[in-house]
């Protein structure tokens, strides 16, 4: 464990590196993107700017101090947005958190059973109608969903707000659950086409496995069968899938949190972006990076426990 | 988005047993519950649907305004460093509440306001100029006067390192500064200039500052006397403005002398004021409260506006321009597709152009120098289908250096009657012929014969430009692919480079001689050009002048020079129009179309609204609902 921990420190940090050499590749002056172009009035203000967040410093200083700062919790301050990164984490993380965590709840209700049921009922017409609906929602973009959604269930027939729960912080998420509908319903349905068609696969890989046999043999029910064992076995792929879903979901999460307007933590990653925002940019590089590092931690954790085989090798 | 799952390679056959259906229904009990559960927890919609508008005034109510799509405002202090200064900042938070000492924009239009400024019109007697103060109050009693002027004017002089969007006035245009009472305050400045200008173009920066800011961390400071005070009161001051959770609460910045003051500040954009109960202008708020609410995308805000559903109920927002139905030729604005709502376009006092490079070392310069190549470039510029097509008729054509929406009194008889250079590609090609290159249409022209070309091309040198240009400015785009291929009927080939706004502004945003820049490139199109504001009276000393910074083709010109200094020192309005009318056929940079603002959709039953202001600020005070 301890080993692995390790590892998961390494990754950390050269995604670090990697992520603050890409963003010093980025052609353009921070200082002008900031400031605009008035500020080529006053080089001394270009030079101060640079003098204050270190740009007039090499690469690898930069980096240095910024690693420093990092060890110290001090994630930098965001010039544009005029706030501290920590402060515009703490803002817009919970939302993307409980976005994104949401909709894997509900997708992993719904795929869970949608594959079972598509692998006990194949070729049957249960199969083929959720093996076009995942095909439908595995194939679309989330802003396409997005807009449909609004366009149906917020501007034809008026049901949900168009838009995400309003204001700042998290208590406004647990007031406007309404609100909360559609931009979870385009994320969740996105990933249970995902989550299902993954699910189907392992089940029918399961299904013809010896130990199926043998409880059949065994006079063990159907149900039995398929609850204690086969279920079991078939969440291996989609506990290791989970882990390493959590960038992709936070990409996902960018697109849906621009289209209801909501302002979560993919929105700011684009937007920061746009701006050269560095600060922003490595802080949320950070924490994305730690998730899928804890995910992966977590993926094995729970690989270990849905699979006795290896909780035995790592003993 | 991941990867694809396998496609599995084992057939477990077999028709369904009793058992495996019984669970096979559970399942899909369990999926159809998990589905009503969703729809369950979404519960009833509670939207309000557009009003319909009467016509008696009534007291009162929240008015919702539509900030910009991700933009909101999140500065303060009204001394504002390049940082942080923008139009949202000055007019959409500051503005609000700090009051200019000179207000711009009345009646749709960019001139001095008299009513809403906090001094009288400045008297000039030769070179001294005497301000009086009306009687304004600021919220905590105290009164606004010519000391708090003074407090801001020496937070210019102190000129901490970044001074923003100012001039650095009043630096050597004014040789003393007196205050003779807490209501006069004189100025002499080093020689004689137009008046107009002096207010326009200086005066106009100043915010007076109150007294319970002249502070630091340890107590009390005296930077309005003391200008060596004003770094640590600015550091001070600066700092505060960056804890945006104190902007309600806090003893300095709830001292306002504006109509409103802050109820609510969040840093996600949402914002929330109420009428200052001692603002002592002349118009006092009849709104309960004025809203700003954020947007991620023009979209999002569309969608809000036209859904009965949803929670936010927008007053003053605004029509994406993709959305817009085309505006017919010759009317004011085209039909709205959003009922309940009036559209009116904001027209913006601005200029638009993209940069071509004097200083350019690709080898380009010379050509670029000509007059007769820039003369091509713009009749090959279609700025009527540019706005007949992508802007939808929303906009203007750019004839020039002073900006002719709305129409004013700078604006000459020549710039009135409209664009110099209508697209005519025959004209380009004969421009180019007459000057000694082979046209090659489709293809590169060359020059024939270096001595008509001009100085310093070559024989046989092609016309082949690289023109970065910034996206996600959808009419910009559209613009630039049509400029390519109309200027490739004359053998102009022109490399269009889409690139991020940044990293154009980045390129060409400055004079690359006087900003210690690379010179290599040709052109740019950032897709906006210069605003006027906070110097409101276009006379391009800012711009157009050699070796401003601003300047960035490093445009020089001694005549232009000579002429716009006439336009600094007389009031006659004559030496503008003979400058205009001279650079506006010397195309210093290419005119092309400017977009209005936006395009605005106000509530049918929120008056007071109208007109819009060309400088971009907004009157809440002045709105009011009918029922």
């Amino acid at each position: 464990m301890v080993r692995r921990l390790l590892q998961a420190l390494a990754v950390l940090l050269l995604v670090t590196v990697i992520t603050f050499g890409l963003l010093r590749l980025i052609p353009g002056n921070p200082a002008i993107a900031v400031m605009g172009p008035q500020a080529y009035r006053n080089p001394a203000a270009i030079a101060q700017f640079d003098r204050v967040y270190g740009f007039d410093k090499p690469w690898y200083a930069q980096y240095w101090l910024w690693l420093d700062n990092l060890l110290h919790f001090n994630l930098g301050y965001s010039w544009k947005l005029n706030q501290s990164v920590a402060s515009l984490l703490s803002n817009h993380l919970p939302k993307t958190v409980f976005l994104v965590g949401i909709s894997i709840l509900l997708a992993l209700l719904f795929a869970i059973p949608i594959g079972m049921l598509q692998a006990v009922r194949r070729n049957k017409f249960a199969d083929h109608f959720f093996n076009g609906f995942s095909t439908i929602f595995y194939a679309m973009p989330a802003f396409l969903l997005g807009f449909l959604l609004i366009l149906v269930f917020a501007i034809k027939f008026p049901i949900f707000p168009p838009e995400g729960p309003q204001g700042e912080g998290v208590a406004v998420l647990f007031t406007d659950f309404q609100a909360l509908v559609l931009p979870v319903a385009t994320l969740t349905l996105i990933t249970i086409a995902l989550f299902s068609r993954y699910m189907r696969s392992s089940v029918l890989d399961n299904l013809t496995e010896d130990y199926v046999r043998t409880a059949k043999a065994k006079g063990a029910s159907e149900r039995r069968i398929l609850l204690r064992h086969v279920l079991r076995n078939s969440l291996i792929p989609i506990a290791t899938l989970l882990g390493l879903l959590l960038p992709a979901l936070f990409a996902g999460a960018l697109i849906t949190e621009s289209v209801f307007n909501y302002p979560g933590m993919g929105y700011l990653f684009y937007q920061s972006a746009l701006n050269q925002d560095y600060p922003v940019l490595l802080g949320i590089t950070v924490v994305v990076a730690l998730a899928t590092v804890i995910g992966s931690l977590l993926a094995d954790v729970a690989y270990a426990v849905l699979d006795p085989r290896v909780r035995y090798v790592s003993q | 988005m991941g990867p694809t799952p396998r496609t599995p390679q084992h057939q477990p056959g077999g028709a369904a047993r009793p058992s495996q259906r019984r669970l096979r229904r559970r399942m899909l009990a369990a999926a159809a519950g998990a589905a009503a559960l969703a729809l369950v927890a979404a519960g009833c919609s509670s939207g309000s649907s557009p009003s319909s508008a009467g016509t008696t005034p009534v007291s009162g109510g929240t008015a919702v305004f539509a900030e910009p799509p991700a933009s909101t405002p999140n500065y303060i202090f009204p001394y504002t460093s390049s940082t942080y200064i923008s139009d949202i900042n000055i007019f959409n938070l500051q503005a609000l509440l700090y009051r200019p000492l000179y207000w711009f924009g009345q009646n749709g239009q960019p001139t001095a306001n008299a009513s809403l400024s906090l001094a009288s019109p400045p008297l000039f007697n030769g070179t001294k100029v005497t301000i009086n103060l009306k009687h304004y109050l600021w919220s905590n009693g105290t009164p606004v006067t010519a000391t708090d002027v003074m407090f801001w004017l020496n937070m210019e002089t102190a000129d901490p390192t970044d001074f923003g969007a100012y001039t650095g006035f009043p630096g050597t245009v004014v040789k003393d500064i007196t205050v003779v009472s807490p209501t006069e305050l004189t100025m002499v400045m080093d020689k004689p200039y137009n008046a107009t200008w002096f207010l326009y173009n200086e005066l106009s920066q100043i915010t007076p500052m109150p007294a319970a800011w002249d502070r630091t961390a340890s107590g009390p400071s005296d930077c309005a006397t003391t200008v060596s005070d004003c770094t640590a009161v600015y550091n001070y001051l600066d700092g505060q403005a960056k804890d945006l959770t104190s902007y309600v609460t806090s003893p300095l910045w709830s001292v306002v002398d504006g109509p409103w003051k802050l109820s609510a500040f969040n840093a996600d954009g949402h914002i929330t004021f109420v009428p200052n109960k001692s603002y002592s202008g002349p118009v006092k708020p009849r709104l309960a409260a004025f809203q700003e609410v954020p947007f991620t995308t023009d979209t999002a805000e569309y969608d809000v506006l036209r859904s009965p559903s949803s929670s936010t109920k927008i007053d003053f927002g605004y029509l994406p321009q993709q959305d817009a139905p085309a505006k017919p030729a010759g009317a004011a604005v085209g039909s709205n597709p959003l009922p309940g709502y009036t559209l009116v376009p904001w027209t913006f006092w601005a200029i638009n152009y993209f940069v071509v490079n004097y200083q350019s070392t690709t080898g380009n310069g010379p050509i670029i120098k000509q007059l007769y190549f820039r003369q091509a470039l713009e009749n090959l510029m279609n700025q009527a289908a540019v706005l007949a097509g992508p802007l939808r008729g929303y906009g203007t054509e750019t004839v020039g250096p002073v900006a002719n929406t709305p129409t004013t009194s700078f604006l000459s008889p020549q710039g009135k009657a409209g664009n110099l250079f209508p697209y005519d590609p025959a004209k380009a090609k004969s421009l180019l012929t007459s000057h000694g290159w082979t046209v090659v249409p489709n293809g590169v022209s060359t020059c024939a014969s270096p001595s008509r070309c001009g100085p310093g091309i070559k024989k046989g040198q092609g016309m082949s430009f690289t023109l970065p240009f910034a996206t996600g400015t959808a009419w910009i785009e559209a613009e630039m692919t049509q400029l390519q291929s109309n200027a490739a009927t004359v053998g102009i080939k022109l490399n269009l480079v889409p690139k991020p706004f940044n990293q154009v502004l980045s390129v060409a945003g400055g004079n690359c001689v006087v900003a210690k820049l690379p010179c290599n490139w040709d052109m740019a199109n950032w897709g906006g050009g210069w605003s006027f504001a906070p110097d409101y009276l276009p006379t391009g000393e800012e711009l157009f002048i050699t070796g401003a910074v601003a300047n960035s083709g490093g445009y020089s010109d001694a005549r232009n020079d000579a002429m716009i200094n006439q336009t600094l020192t007389s009031s006659n309005l004559q030496y503008m129009y003979n400058w205009q009318d001279y650079l506006s056929a010397q195309l210093p940079m290419i005119w092309q179309p400017q977009a209005d603002y936006q395009l605005t959709e106000i509530a049918s039953n929120l008056k007071g609204a109208t007109p819009l202001s060309p400088t971009l600020s907004i009157n809440p005070e002045n709105w009011y609902f009918v029922k």
